[in-house]
């Protein structure tokens, strides 16, 4: 034993293994030993039976999904979803940061940006709270339109808003967080290139066009890379804490529904399917834009 | 700076549209504590808007004497402070061995860590693999999994790279192995970001509700956001608040509200003390492998 740990703590190659391995362990078991996991999508799975027990059936369950038609449903608003929340919530953080690089005053700034980042540190559950408070029948908004006249509604079960509450919620909770690094990137940018541009006789957007957004483009580049990744993970917590019954043929998403036929339903394989398609898609799009974005604009992620 | 008419106009707008912004941060906030702290009558009739009329303890009272909510609280301290630990002490060995170039097969890990952060598994695999560890009703299933992330070891690898190589050369000569460069010299130089990432993980796993959605099933081992969950969204506050003893002193409204506060109040205390540090750590975000 004594000789053993002499051997080991002389030998800086072995130490540095045995450094890494708890970590290097914790890899193999909890992101390797799931992706083997997924063959019980091939399988008709049963808990009691195990992966070793449990009858091969080939393609069936990924034949399965594909017909039917709570998989398009599922599919359809998890990509809305997504979508509404690219185009909206992608650009948000990154002109919120333009404007607040436009206030010049540090006592100014400085309370603004605490409170921005603060809905970035409460969780969904007291977030979904907040708004259920602010959104129901008897809730806080329909206190005000009611003062001024106006049909009372119960805004988180109608099935038209809800997809744009669910993202201007989420707009809400990380719009601060997320122009931290934009913020970052701003304060980098060389100020003797505005002095010139000055000289030059630019304007504040002529400015903020030739030499603000060039400047941040890497940032915008790798952040949008990162984002399209995870097209079809919609945010769990969220969509969870604020689904109901009412919504759910618009609301529900990959996630959700995994949750509750999968998990709860116990339909194991059959979701795990599902999930391996998500995750195609996502590797697909980060591979295939990453590739592009090289191309392109030289910015990748890898 | 020229101070043209448009831009003090500019200036002005874009000012008020900071204001009103913060004031939607900060105001839902304000209004549950209104409500909380209201009379049930006012509260009822929608009176309160951000200043509470009339004035009652009732609720927090009811609060304070929650058996189940300490016990949730309890539960979610000591799984961020231990969930904390553990994924420091694996972050930071497996960063500081992939930082140093004798570490052998080095190239290997790293590439092995990088894809599962573009490549991971799906949810029931996931808890299939929890299960059969046995970790389902434990609180492990809550800090085991999710201890170690790609993107934190190769921030925290990034910066240990950083150290001017000297320091670690010197600790060398000076007959350190490698666990005690590791012990001494790396780990003391890089406070900042241990701390940046002590601090992401634990609001982290503070907030989470899904995993203890998923792994827990006893009621003792229900963290605080899990319980939160159960009372505010799913009606439990209202079923205690309108058992007849309590309905003329307080709604499920403020109950609810009250219960919000609560929880919020631990993130709100230490908020103020974490700023200068995630601010920082988000820009170390920003860094490139």
């Amino acid at each position: 034993m004594v000789r053993i740990y002499h051997k080991l703590t002389s030998n800086d190659a072995l130490l540095l293994l045995l450094i890494a391995l708890p970590g290097i362990l914790h890899f193999l078991i909890f992101r390797y030993v799931p992706l083997l996991g997924n063959v019980i999508a091939f399988q008709n799975y049963n808990l009691f039976a195990g992966m070793a027990d449990s009858p091969w059936v080939g393609l069936k369950h990924f034949q399965n999904m594909f017909t039917y038609a709570e998989f398009y449903r599922i599919l359809r608003n998890t990509m809305l979803l997504s979508l509404y929340s690219i185009i909206f919530g992608f650009p948000a953080p990154l002109i919120l940061a333009l404007l607040l690089n436009e206030i010049r005053q540090k006592w100014f700034q400085r309370p603004v940006q605490t409170l921005l980042y603060l809905p970035h540190f409460l969780s969904w559950v007291i977030v979904g709270g907040l708004f259920v408070n602010l959104l129901s029948i008897d809730g806080f908004l329909n206190t005000i339109l009611g003062s001024l006249g106006l049909a009372n509604r119960d805004f988180l079960t109608i099935p038209e808003y809800f997809r744009s509450i669910l993202v201007s919620i989420g707009i809400w909770k990380e719009i601060g967080w997320g122009m931290i690094i934009y913020l970052a990137a701003l304060s980098g940018i060389n100020p003797s290139l505005y002095e010139a541009a000055m000289m030059d006789g630019a304007g504040r957007f002529r400015q903020m066009w030739s030499i603000t957004l060039p400047s941040l483009l890497p940032a915008i580049t790798v952040l949008f890379l990162l984002r399209i990744g995870h097209v079809l993970d919609a945010n769990v917590e969220q969509v969870l804490i604020l689904l109901n019954p009412l919504v759910r043929d618009v609301g529900e998403v990959i996630d959700t529904y995994v949750y509750r036929v999968g998990l709860l339903g116990a339909q194991f394989s059959l979701t795990t399917a599902i999930g391996i398609f998500k995750s195609l898609v996502g590797l697909i799009l980060v591979v295939g834009l990453n590739a592009l974005s090289r191309k392109t604009t030289g910015e990748s992620i890898y | 700076m020229p101070a043209y008419r448009s831009d003090r106009w500019f200036s002005f707008i874009n000012g008020t549209f900071f204001i009103v912004l913060c004031l939607t941060m900060i105001s839902p906030l304000i209004h549950l504590a209104a409500v909380s702290l209201s009379e049930a009558r006012y509260a009822n009739a929608k009176l309160v808007y951000f200043w509470p009329k009339g004035w009652n303890t009732e609720v927090y009272s009811m609060i304070l004497g929650m058996d189940n909510l300490w016990r949730a609280m309890g539960v979610s301290v000591y799984i961020t402070v231990l969930g904390t630990l553990i994924s420091l002490v694996l972050t930071s060995t497996i960063a500081y061995a992939l930082s140093r170039p004798s570490m052998p097969g080095r190239k290997i890990v790293l590439r092995g860590i990088v894809v599962t952060f573009i490549f991971s598994a799906p949810l029931i695999p996931n808890y299939l693999l929890v299960r059969s560890l046995g970790m389902e009703n434990t609180l492990w299933a809550l800090m085991i999994p999710g201890a170690l992330s790609a993107f934190y070891v190769i921030i925290m690898k990034t910066f240990f790279q950083g150290i001017s190589s000297e320091m670690f050369d010197a600790a060398k000569m000076d007959g350190c192995s490698e666990w005690g460069i590791y012990a001494r010299v790396a780990i003391p130089m890089s406070l900042p970001v241990i701390a940046t990432i002590a601090l992401f993980h634990a609001v982290g796993q503070w907030n989470s509700y899904f995993n203890a959605l998923l792994y827990i099933r006893s009621k003792d081992l229900l963290p605080l956001q899990v319980l939160l969950r159960n009372l505010v969204m799913e009606e439990q506050a209202s079923n205690m608040a309108s058992s007849a003893e309590v309905s003329l002193v307080m709604t499920p409204e403020m109950l609810k509200a009250g219960i919000t506060l609560f929880a919020t109040l631990p993130i709100l205390i230490v908020y103020p003390f974490l700023q200068k540090y995630f601010v920082k750590g988000a820009s170390l975000g920003s860094l490139k492998e």
